[in-house]
């Protein structure tokens, strides 16, 4: 991940004069306030909170046009370029796989994988925490969790950079990296699919896709590939950036952090406003199939819709006081995982990763700072993230007597 | 106070349970469960941070109608 590329324009945001890379919440609420937003190339922008449920929840608001498919694939990702009956039929299958209660027994694994990598650093009083801590500690969760071997974490790791931040000069050179990308995903899932098809079932995630049926119905290779490339991109890349710039703003703001330290049971809140405040993930695409009016707007038949979750997360007229972080804040409706039928599946086990990985880190390193002379680098790009996050930190007597388990 | 959730609504954001611990829960698919309907007296402001905080708007949390007792029938 790499703060110093060119960036393109990514959003209507980004093309206002109050953008900040640092602070974007400020170019986001003017959006927010807009009645309707309008990208200067004519893309229309859905910003604000109470227009953006509305339109999501319209039967003509689609994921994809049906031709192009997110992030490089070259068929329709499950289930996040389905709609309707289809996108249904799958997330009643892959829905229960997340819940809260479901996942519950990942945290042993959870907080083992982050004590392991925060032992690499532990002792050295400066790390910084985005190679060092929230890059890997995603992939490796997520490897488990699919039952893969650890020695196959570059192939993710060089798929989930090349998606999410595409390269090329123009829009179609990004789009023929991405696919190239893609190509080489579903070649490594189809050789891991046929490998596990011939040896004895295991109980992990595709372990699960390989038994399970929908309506009598065993999932077919292209279907389970089309899960696991969805997967993967979710899996690691939103929370490696939300886990970033959660421990930036933590490293910025002792009294705050002072305040989670002494009581964690602060923390699932706390991370809920953050989740807000930040919004790592800050928007996402949608397409209307036939001429609609929300809200007493149009959408005429085959626009295509910017929707920021980042804008609407700092909408005044639904958080009041919106650039305060506030752990207590009441009834607080962030749209920080998205909002309508494609609400990030993943949001309890990225809540989950969050705060055990939190709770790990203030366990072992309560005082931290940015190092002196050195700052945060932002990117908004993609996603938000603290692409740089140097920090200086007391060693403890303690960190040295803990033995370094393997596999970090 | 009465509280309902419209389930062709809900996506499961679970702010609701958050938000109010003692009026909400999670169901099996991870959607919105209501616990105590009618709002049992001090949670009200609960109930009203619930509805408010739903994303989806799929929460309805209204004062209880005044019905008149009926014998057999729910005050």
């Amino acid at each position: 991940m790499s703060g110093e590329d060119v960036m393109p324009v990514f959003c209507a945001a980004h093309e206002l004069a109050s953008w900040d890379e640092r602070h974007p919440q400020a170019a986001f609420a003017e959006l927010a306030g807009q009645a309707c937003p309008v990208r200067p190339d004519g893309t229309l922008v859905v910003a604000a909170r109470g227009e953006m449920a509305e339109f999501l929840r319209h039967p003509a608001v689609r994921a994809t046009d049906g031709v192009h498919y997110n992030l490089g694939g070259k068929r329709p990702l499950i289930p996040l370029d389905l709609d309707g009956a289809a996108h249904r039929k799958y997330r009643r299958l892959l829905d229960p796989l997340f819940t809260p209660k479901s996942i519950t027994r990942l945290e042993p694994l959870i907080r083992s994988r982050t004590s392991a990598l925060i032992d690499t650093f532990a002792e050295a009083g400066s790390a910084d925490l985005m190679p060092s801590l929230c890059g890997p500690l995603p992939s490796y969760l997520f490897i488990d969790l699919l039952g893969l071997p650890v020695t196959d974490l570059p192939v993710f790791l060089d798929f989930k950079e090349a998606v999410v931040r595409p390269q090329g000069a123009t829009e179609d050179e990004q789009q023929a990296n991405m696919r190239a990308a893609g190509n080489r995903m579903y070649g490594y899932l189809a050789a891991v699919l046929d490998e596990r098809r011939a040896s004895v079932p295991r109980d992990d995630l595709i372990g699960g896709f390989l038994a399970t049926e929908i309506d009598g119905q065993r999932l077919t290779d292209e279907e389970i590939t089309d899960i696991c490339y969805l997967l993967v991109i979710a899996g690691l890349d939103t929370v490696t950036s939300s886990l970033s710039c959660l421990l930036a703003w933590f490293a910025e703001h002792p009294a705050e952090r002072h305040a989670v330290t002494a009581d964690p049971g602060l923390l699932p809140r706390a991370i809920e406003e953050l989740m807000r405040f930040e919004s790592p993930v800050p928007l996402g695409h949608r397409w209307v199939t036939e001429d609609i009016e929300v809200c007493g707007r149009r959408f005429p038949a085959g626009s295509k819709v910017e929707v920021l979750w980042a804008a609407a997360n700092a909408d005044a007229a639904a958080f009041p006081d919106p650039f305060a972080v506030d752990f207590a804040r009441r009834g607080n409706g962030h749209v920080g995982f998205a909002a309508g039928p494609h609400r990030c599946l993943g949001s309890n086990l990225a809540r989950l990763e969050l705060r055990l990985a939190i709770e790990e880190f203030h366990r072992r390193i309560p005082d931290y700072a940015i190092t002196p002379g050195d700052q945060v680098v932002y990117t908004n790009y993609g996603v938000r993230a603290a692409v740089r996050l140097p920090v200086t930190f007391p060693v403890h007597p303690q960190d040295r007597t803990i033995a370094s388990p393997a596999g970090a | 106070m009465r509280v309902i959730v419209d389930s062709s609504r809900c996506q499961g954001h679970a702010l609701c349970v958050m938000n109010a611990p003692d009026l909400f829960d999670l169901d099996d698919a991870g959607h919105a469960r209501v616990l105590a309907d009618p709002v049992p007296d001090g949670l009200d402001t609960a109930a009203r941070a619930a509805a408010g905080g739903c994303p989806e708007q799929a929460i309805t949390a209204r004062p209880r109608p005044a019905v008149p007792a009926s014998p057999g029938g729910r005050a």
